[in-house]
């Protein structure tokens, strides 16, 4: 009886050891279980996905399935404001933006250097010289926004230029707000008054 | 082969291996596997676009195309006229850009699959997050490096009350990589008087009302969010659960 009793019991080890072993490996280990690209499994669907719209999330109601619908022409937004002039209107851009509304203050300025980082560095690179990662890979160079071109230019210019592009340049009236814009202004003035200098800073 | 006794006890013995492998099979897949808990969810997405080349190699910031974070609840997936920004004249033969210069023309969206999702009776708000400097790898990991997106953090409520009740240990403060507006004074957040303002507060001083929230600061310049100070994240229920 003892004998034999003994003789059952290897079995369970190797079964448990095993059971754990392969336990273990499926769910802690290994790339295939640990990503996923099958949507993640929802046990209890208590109201996670609510009958609703949400933002940037697809609509059956209508035929383009958009849920974010397009404005409908000549609007905009409750509260947006429209930048008035198109591209090629240069010389309305002085008197219809006027003078820098700003103070240059050190929280302006830090706003500035913050959105110039962000926003234009990938071209005009963090030094404002142009030569950034993007034009490296085949974008046309923009000019050193420290040299005289952009220097003698007004507020109002620049401020034109943001808002609608230039050349090649995108409009970013879209990703930088109107004071956004003129803290960029401020700062892009800051480092003008630096001068030109050596190129030691890149965008990373 | 065995004499009955035997038998008996090796059924027995099965009965309770087998049982054990299906409560530890029902423990690992329902309560710690990833498709679970979410972390690891890696879909295949419309166009193959990679963060590590364009924010890891590039440093492209995380804010030039997840535009309104910090002004709005939802963190954005960009519209394609910012990928058209630069692929206006970059690679623009590219058959894996196709896609996008489709969407550009005709006006129509890509149909990105959304990776972070909370269920829909919980009220996250990025831009509350962003203006206490809190760097996006907090939730998201580093998603520089990433060739394609998961999902890093499990995003469960006990994830969000971790962060909450003991935000020093557990927050990221804002890198340079995300573009996150610091204000005057770079990544502030755990400087000495944040400690300060953090050392003299109880996290929960009235559990009706949750915890400390430190003031939102007076608005400097009107459409620019000013970065308030750091502080405890509330724990009244309401809060995330309007």
């Amino acid at each position: 009886m003892e004998e034999q009793k003994k003789k059952g019991f290897p079995y369970i080890k190797i079964i448990i050891g095993l059971a754990a072993s392969v336990f273990i490996i499926l769910v802690l280990t290994g790339e295939k279980t640990w990503f996923s690209d099958e949507p993640p499994l929802q046990v209890v669907d208590d109201m996670d996905n609510q009958f609703k719209d949400k933002a940037q999330v697809g609509n059956t109601f209508f035929a383009d399935r958009k849920a974010d619908r397009d404005p409908l022409p000549n609007t905009f937004p409750r509260g947006g404001v429209q930048y008035p002039l198109d591209k090629s209107d240069f010389e309305k851009a002085d008197s219809v933006n006027g003078k820098n509304p700003l103070p240059a203050s050190d929280f302006v300025l830090a706003r500035g250097k913050n959105r110039f980082e962000t926003m234009c560095s990938p071209c005009h690179n963090n030094d404002g010289q142009g030569n950034g990662e993007v034009v490296k890979r085949g974008f046309q160079n923009p000019p050193n926004l420290r040299a005289d071109l952009t220097r003698m230019k007004s507020d109002g210019l620049i401020y034109h230029v943001i808002s609608s592009g230039q050349n090649i340049m995108p409009s970013y009236a879209d990703k930088l707000s109107e004071n956004d814009r003129w803290t960029v202004i401020h700062y892009i003035r800051k480092m003008q008054a630096e001068g030109v200098q050596e190129v030691k800073q890149t965008t990373k | 082969m065995f004499s009955q006794e035997i038998d008996k006890k090796i059924k027995k013995i099965s009965l309770l291996v087998l049982s054990i492998a299906g409560v530890c099979f029902l423990i690992g897949y329902f309560g710690l596997h990833n498709r679970v808990t979410d972390v690891g969810y890696r879909p295949v997405q419309p166009v193959p676009f990679s963060h590590k080349l364009h924010a890891g190699d590039m440093g492209v910031k995380c804010m030039y195309c997840h535009t309104s974070v910090e002004k709005s609840a939802h963190s954005p997936v960009p519209s394609t006229s910012t990928c058209m920004n630069c692929h206006i004249a970059i690679k623009t033969e590219s058959p894996k850009l196709k896609m996008v210069r489709d969407s550009y023309e005709n006006n129509t969206p890509i149909e990105w699959k959304r990776i972070h999702a909370l269920p829909d009776y919980v009220h996250f708000d990025h831009s509350r997050h962003i203006r206490s400097q809190i760097d996006c790898e907090s939730c998201h990991g580093k998603v520089e490096t990433m060739g394609v997106v998961s999902q890093f953090k499990p995003m469960n409520m006990g994830f969000c009350l971790d962060c909450h009740r003991n935000p020093e240990a557990h927050i990221i403060p804002a890198r340079p990589i995300s573009g996150i507006f610091t204000g005057i004074k770079a990544n502030s957040y755990f400087d000495s008087t944040a400690k300060a303002v953090l050392a003299k507060v109880e996290p929960m001083t009235h559990p009706q009302f949750g915890a400390f929230m430190s003031e939102i600061p007076k608005q400097e310049v009107e459409g620019i969010p000013t970065p308030k100070h750091p502080g405890y994240g509330p724990e009244n229920c309401s809060s995330c659960h309007h």
